[in-house]
């Protein structure tokens, strides 16, 4: 189906003291959960603590879609994540 | 009378709506004779479900295998997300609504694979607050009110929403500066009193995005009773969206038909309108004679079917549900979300879907 194939660009951003990755921009599936996106971190960063959002503003249910955050809140067709060791943003 | 922040005769019943549970023990974890009777409580609509536990472990704590307690809850055999709130977890689930609602806990064994993990009333408060941060993100473009707010402000907000009292929560969310759009319909009622300045001055139509969590269930085409409607057995037959809806339309009012149709465009691919209660019978064999608009309706679903994709041709709405209540669909949109929505400012919206094919996952 075409919805299947449709890709979600995702710009990682490493926040406080958080490690920046080297790479920092990769392609998922649109019908990813965030979740995938909170594993790949912690699995990248072996940390069980992680804080993640989106826009340096609000963290998203781990159920949300990646296409659907991408829609509703991506810049310039790109979802833009940040993750912190600490909380960063309340 | 019309003070801000005032809350409406519909906000109270929806703030003091609450679904009576009657709650058993997973059977697997029952390690007496005779096993504990069911827990019989109130839940309240605008709740949800792991801010129950304190009230429900008496009821079965010297019934329990050792162990540490992680609560989660069951819908015959469907484990329930737990940061959806219960009256739209109801709404949803029970076609035809069950009182009391039968549900079961675990205590134990919790579905990691299933369910997103959930260390009681802090995870609910940590879901609830983003949620709230992402509404706000949707209507502001940032979340600096939430932010920005006190700890005492984001205390009481959050007491008000685990007691259910209406009144300090709109004290305080008052003041984070989120009044959506103009409720077109009280407006018209009262525009006598009100100058144009005035309605500029409320910020009565800011960026004119409301936020919107909607859960379509599709139901086979043969089904008229509402309690004929199979259980949901899996997350994966229930399709979500998280889509804000842009209200526009000056001068006329923009409709709950038209946020719908907004939403699922491909269900409104050839009607203008839908109206639940007269729809006009179709011919049975007119299907497949009108090949433009089959087309277009494949047209259609390769731009917004994106997001969900299932419907065949000839899906229509069978339901639409929205705290318990069937509203009209002519009802302007602005009310119903000034009045209906979840303390998160969040509209969450059931729809019943009625498909020509029963649907499969393939």
């Amino acid at each position: 189906m075409a919805s299947e194939t449709r890709k979600v660009v995702v710009h990682l951003r490493a926040t406080g003291d958080a490690p920046i990755l080297k790479q920092a921009k990769f392609k998922m599936a649109g019908t990813d959960k965030f979740a995938k996106v909170i594993d790949f971190l912690r699995r990248q960063l072996h940390r069980e603590t992680l804080f993640v959002y989106v826009n340096s503003a609000f963290s998203p249910n781990p159920d949300e879609l990646v296409s659907e955050l991408c829609n509703n809140f991506g810049i310039d067709g790109k979802l833009v994540v940040n993750y912190a060791c600490s909380m960063a943003w309340g | 009378m019309d003070n801000k922040g005032a809350a409406t005769e519909a906000q109270h019943y929806v703030w003091d709506g609450a679904i009576p549970l009657q709650i058993h023990l997973h059977e697997s974890e029952v390690t007496t004779l005779p096993p504990p009777p069911p827990a019989l409580i109130l839940a309240p609509r605008l709740g949800y479900l792991p801010l129950l536990a304190p009230q429900i472990k008496p009821f079965f704590s010297s019934s329990l295998p050792p162990g540490v307690d992680t609560v989660w809850f069951e819908y015959k055999g469907l484990p329930l997300k737990w940061y959806i709130p219960t009256g739209t977890l109801f709404d949803l689930l029970c076609a035809e609504p069950e009182r009391p609602w039968n549900l079961t806990v675990h205590f134990r064994g919790y579905p990691v694979n299933l369910l997103i993990p959930c260390e009681g009333e802090e995870s609910v408060k940590w879901s609830f607050i983003n949620a709230l941060k992402e509404a706000a993100y949707i209507i502001n473009g940032n979340c600096k009110n939430i932010m920005n707010m006190s700890q005492s402000d984001q205390t009481e907000l959050w007491r008000s929403v685990l007691h259910g009292q209406l009144e300090p929560y709109l004290r305080v969310s008052s003041k984070l500066k989120l009044d959506i759009v103009g409720d077109d319909f009280s407006l018209k009622l009262n525009t006598s009193r009100q100058s144009n300045s005035d309605t500029e001055a409320t910020g009565t139509t800011k960026s004119g995005k409301i936020p919107v969590r909607l859960y379509l269930r599709t139901i086979g085409e043969d089904i008229d009773e509402l309690e004929d409607v199979s259980t949901v057995d899996s997350w994966e037959n229930i399709s979500y969206i998280n889509c804000p809806v842009e209200v526009h339309g000056e001068g006329k009012s923009f409709t709950l038909n038209d946020a719908i149709k907004a939403l699922l465009p491909e269900l409104f691919a050839e009607e203008t309108t839908v109206d639940l209660d007269s729809r006009a019978p179709e011919s049975e064999g007119g299907e497949g004679s009108d090949g433009g608009s089959s087309r277009s309706s494949q047209k259609n679903g390769e731009s917004s079917c994106a997001r969900t994709g299932l419907f065949s041709d000839g899906a229509e709405i069978k339901l639409v549900r929205i705290q318990g209540i069937e509203p009209r669909l002519d009802i302007p949109f602005g009310w119903v979300v000034k009045n209906l929505m979840n303390p998160e400012q969040y509209l969450h919206i059931c729809i019943y879907i009625k498909v020509l094919q029963p649907f499969t996952m393939c």
